[in-house]
């Protein structure tokens, strides 16, 4: 990977609907602005988080998981 | 997790957890950012993916 | 605004000033702000930094609708602008608003008009006003926070350079008459003080030296003292002074000079200061008072008695939060529970009587159909279409499988849109609906009510963020946006076609309570069930009420308790419904919110009882000292022991010649690293009642800090002026006692002389610690936790501060912790109006999202029912795991935690998130 650049990565973010999604509804309020390439899978809490899911999405591809509580 | 995924061949730096109350709007941006320039920085995943992506 | 009328039937006339928007109609995009030439110092952020004169007050603030701020509006002031209404996408500015007066007849009145920090400009040896790096600790908090003025970066506000050290002042406007007529302490900003220290450590990331000036550490609430001591590990610097004057060094840094304890002078430099200030009552809000005809205190907040805490002078007015004496968050919520209680009290047979019952229609069942979706992509003004191609959304969405109806509204929110979808949802036959717009926290049960009156089960459901995560963020790359748009439009729509309708399980709820402990915590929350109607078990394991309080002579506030006791005791017996059992023991407990089923053991004979919520008041006990002599002599007694004996005559305070207290007796130790909260200010009642009996008694009290919190300050400036000597010592060097023969030698080290005193004493009181029960039975019986010390621990300690995450469990009193009499009767009261809510519903329905086991897959190995937070899960007899819906709170943790895949959650199964990982590229 010579040319990282231009490459625009997929990343999957599976953010707790409590604090992390709240904190990037917020961040909408805010207008803070972050880069396009995540993709966000809205779950109950970090507990609902399994090793599967992480491992189907780098299966179907994606470039970079992030889970965060 | 991670060396699940070391083992299965990627790079244990695609995968971030953090932990971000509902609060902390700018540390949100900040990890996202951060996470986004991570994984921009190893390129594209190699493994686990089919074929068809590599011609892409 | 004008009050007229009593108790039960006020008239009350209220002003609403115009907003000049109309909040219908708002949406809160902010272009009202954007466009608005006026800058304002915005208030929010302690006028660091400025807003617009269109603005709405922070970012959180509900509802979330703007404002126009009339004296500083170009146009209202001037006649001239109205860019805010040029630029307004919904039509929502009107600056044809008018004041409007309203009058409103109720029958109780409760006053939460809070505090006003003090300012310390009028503080002349602090220069607050002329060093622009001497700030108060409000100005600090917004300095570290995310949405401040510098976005969290610790910087100074002089010349916004990184401070490399901070020093705080604590006590600015509180302890003090000299400059301010404050004689109270204002309770909380020794804790404030640790936590702006703490943080802006962090912040640094060890750059950072913190000092603080402090007079006594007053860190007496629940866990306050472990943050002290960790605040102490973390390298905060604790110096025991109080600073007289601040002078500005060439470079804006300031220069303190201050006497240590034992009287030298130092000089130490520091780039900023923070004035921790005190809590005061507002001079609006003293005329507000006068207006209510309401009593307040010396030092201006609310008078109210110890045995009815929340309510005023003037019947049917009660009061709440840092007006009735200053107090933190988690108090405050609290208190105004009680008020909530008080308020309610009396007028509880007019409950529900101007409740609406909305009707909703037969879901209709659409298990086994077809999805057919309906796909509404939202422009919300320009805050979506301004950056996203919602047309092409829309387009896109079309050749989805499954979708079979996609249109696109300007706001998808708005009433007449939501009758549209119905109309739409009905005539297209629709059975799943999919929303492209804002974020489901806000918005989605708006959108599920919409689908319930199309006669749509509301989880079949879900929502597209394509505004808060997607045009906002993203404003810069539009076309980028709108590729994401599609993205997240597509998992939606994968999911939606995976949905199931679920059910909400209905519980009928039984409207009786159970009040365990008979202290005066489990008196007041049992009379006051009862009071309000409800059949209420009032249960205590000795064989008459009271607990503790009958070993109590007197309040902070002088009360007498044995009287209130007595009052109360015969209160009870005389209520309606409300049975006590005595000598009572819980053997078991079966069931959950709604339908508790509790079986007691009372006289040898075993009932049950059936109750729909349980209120847990088991109090404390108090720690019988295995140091000081104590055992060894008579005179070498507790509180409660000491108390007891004043009040039946073995202890004569006029015959008292010298008497020693001695603080934190098993408190504030390794092995109790709590403050017991109570004990100094006992200590200090005690004295001044033996002071009174015998002006001539030498009394000392040996103190690690004196911790009089609130007006309690009072008693112990009266404690002073009286006489009493009050000697500080160090943990290292307790002091010591010795009995000899009859005589009791207590030897303390001075600090200020630097040797030790021998003192001769006729009776030594040991302010011991309060024990908690670590009732760990019961605690397991009704699946609610306990913490490291024992104390019930409540759901959140600020925002949920009586419930346990369990619900219809609630909790009050010294099971929570230490605390005085006022407080437990509040407590008391906020957990009856918690109760309430549960008890005055017939019916209660439970959140559809819930786990389900599939026990063909189980094999009861027993991970998720150790895994469950909620203890949700149990055994059956089969031996296999299953879920009890009425306490699942659909975490999905038994989801994640099996390894045979036997537990789904639903509303986001294991496919549905699948489904959307698939759709993801």
């Amino acid at each position: 990977m010579s040319d990282t650049s231009n490459f625009q990565p997929r990343i999957a973010a599976f953010l707790c609907n409590w604090c992390s999604y709240g904190a990037a509804d917020l961040a909408g309020v805010s207008r803070l602005q972050y880069p396009p390439l995540v993709q966000t899978i809205r779950i109950p809490c970090t507990g609902r988080m399994s090793p599967k899911f992480i491992l189907q999405a780098f299966r179907k591809g994606v470039d970079g998981v992030w889970v965060s509580g | 997790m991670k060396n699940i995924l070391e083992y299965v061949g990627i790079e244990p730096d695609r995968l971030h957890f953090s932990w971000i109350s509902s609060a902390e709007a700018e540390k949100f941006q900040k990890t996202a950012t951060q996470v986004c320039e991570a994984v921009r920085a190893l390129g594209p995943a190699q493994h686990m993916i089919k074929d068809i992506r590599k011609v892409a | 605004m004008d009050i007229q009328g009593e108790e039960g039937d006020f008239k009350v006339k209220v002003v609403s000033h115009p907003r000049y928007i109309d909040m219908a109609k708002c949406i809160a995009c902010g272009a009202c702000a954007e466009k608005c030439p006026k800058k304002v110092p915005n208030e929010y952020n302690e006028k660091l930094d400025k807003r617009k004169a269109a603005y709405v007050q922070y970012a959180q603030a509900v509802p979330l609708k703007y404002a126009i701020d009339e004296p500083n509006c170009i146009y209202l002031q001037k006649g001239k602008c109205k860019a805010c209404e040029k630029f307004c996408p919904t039509g929502a500015v009107d600056f044809e608003q008018k004041e409007v007066e309203r009058e409103m007849q109720v029958g109780s009145v409760i006053v939460s008009a809070g505090f006003k920090a003090f300012d310390p400009t009028g503080y002349s040896a602090y220069e607050y006003a002329r060093f622009p790096n001497v700030v108060t600790a409000l100005e600090f908090e917004r300095i570290l926070a995310a949405s401040g003025p510098w976005m969290g970066h610790l910087v100074r506000p002089g010349d916004e350079a990184a401070p490399k050290r901070i020093a705080f002042l604590q006590c600015v406007g509180s302890r003090d008459m000299n400059t301010c007529d404050h004689p109270y302490c204002s309770s909380v900003c020794c804790m404030y003080a640790l936590k702006e220290a703490t943080i802006a450590m962090e912040h640094a990331h060890g750059g950072l030296d913190v000092s603080i000036f402090f007079m006594d550490m007053r860190t007496t609430g629940k866990d306050f003292e472990r943050y002290y001591e960790k605040a102490k590990k973390q390298g905060v610097e604790f110096i025991r002074s109080r600073v007289h004057t601040i002078a500005e060094k060439p470079d804006k840094g300031l220069r303190i000079e201050y006497a240590t304890e034992k009287g030298e002078i130092k000089i130490d430099e520091y780039d900023m200061v923070v004035l921790s200030h005190g809590l005061e009552v507002a001079p609006e809000t003293i005329e507000l008072a006068k207006k209510l005809d309401i009593e307040l205190t010396s030092s201006a907040f609310t008078a109210s008695d110890s045995f009815s805490p929340v309510a005023t002078s003037r019947p049917g007015i009660y009061v709440c939060g840092a007006l009735n004496g200053p107090k933190d968050i988690p108090y405050s919520v609290m208190e105004a529970s009680a008020a909530a209680c008080a308020a309610a009290g009396k007028l509880s047979a007019a409950r529900g009587s101007l409740v609406k019952h909305k009707e909703v229609p037969k879901a209709l069942d659409v298990a086994g159909d077809t999805p057919r979706i309906g796909v509404f992509v939202c422009s919300c003004g320009i805050n979506i279409a301004g950056v996203v191609d919602v047309e092409a959304v829309a387009e896109y969405a079309r050749s989805l499988p499954y979708v079979s109806f996609v249109t696109n509204n300007l706001f998808t929110c708005s009433q007449d849109t939501q009758d549209k979808m119905a109309e739409v949802i009905k005539e297209q036959n629709l059975n799943r609906v999919v929303v492209a717009a804002c974020t489901p926290r806000t918005h989605e049960p708006l959108f599920q009510e919409t689908l319930q009156a199309a006669g749509l089960n509301k989880y079949l459901f879900d929502m597209a963020n394509i505004r808060n995560q997607d045009s906002w963020v993203h404003a810069g790359e539009p076309e980028k946006a709108t590729e994401k748009a599609k993205d997240l439009v597509r998992m939606a729509i994968a999911k939606a076609a995976l949905l199931q309708p679920l059910q909400e399980v209905r519980l009928s709820v039984n409207p009786a309570a159970l009040v365990i402990g008979g202290g005066i915590a489990g008196m007041n929350a049992a009379l006051n069930l009862a009071q309000q109607g409800f059949e209420t078990h009032l249960l205590e394991r000795d064989t008459q009420l009271g607990g503790n309080a009958r070993l109590i002579r007197s309040t902070a506030q002088g009360e007498d308790v044995a009287s209130y006791l007595k009052d109360l005791t015969a209160k009870l017996e005389a209520q309606d419904g409300l049975q006590i059992h005595l000598g009572a023991a819980i053997k078991d407990v079966d069931g959950f919110v709604g339908n508790f089923k509790t079986t007691l053991a009372a006289d040898g004979a075993e009932k049950t009882i059936e109750h729909g919520v349980t209120i847990i008041a088991i109090g404390a006990s108090e720690y019988k000292p295995a140091e000081y002599a104590y055992g060894q002599h008579p005179k070498v007694m507790t509180h409660l022991e000491m108390d007891a004996a004043f009040m039946n005559g073995e202890l004569d305070p006029a015959r008292i010649k010298n008497a020693v207290f001695i603080q934190c007796v098993g408190s504030r130790e390794p092995e109790r690293p709590y403050c017991s909260k109570v004990c100094c200010t006992h200590s200090v009642e005690s004295a001044i009642h033996i002071k009174d009996h015998n002006p001539d008694a030498q009394v000392v009290i040996l103190y690690r800090d004196m911790r009089t919190f609130g007006e309690r300050e009072l008693l112990y400036k009266e404690a002073r002026s009286k006489g009493v000597l009050f000697m500080r010592y160090d943990v290292e060097n307790k002091p010591r006692v010795a009995a000899e023969g009859d005589k009791l030698i207590v030897t303390a080290t001075d600090h200020v002389l630097g040797r030790d005193i021998v003192i001769e004493a006729d009776v030594v009181g040991l302010a011991s610690a309060i024990v908690s029960h670590r009732a760990e039975d019961l605690a397991q019986m009704f699946k609610v936790p306990l913490d490291e010390d024992g104390w019930f621990l409540e759901a959140h300690q600020k925002l949920r501060p009586v419930d346990f995450a369990t619900d219809g469990v609630f909790m009050c009193g010294l099971a929570h912790y230490p605390k005085p009499i006022e407080e437990a009767v509040a407590q008391a009261q906020a957990a009856v109006s918690r109760a309430v809510t549960v008890l005055s519903r017939k019916e209660m329905y439970l959140s559809g999202t819930v786990a389900v086991i599939d026990q063909s897959k189980c094999v009861g190995c027993g991970v998720c029912w150790t895994v469950c937070p909620y203890q949700a899960i149990s055994e059956d007899e089969k031996g296999l795991a299953v879920v009890n819906e009425a306490l699942c709170k659909g975490c999905g943790t038994c989801v994640a935690s099996c390894r045979s895949g036997a537990p789904n959650l639903k509303g986001f199964t294991t496919q549905d998130v699948m489904a959307q990982i698939e759709a993801l590229l």
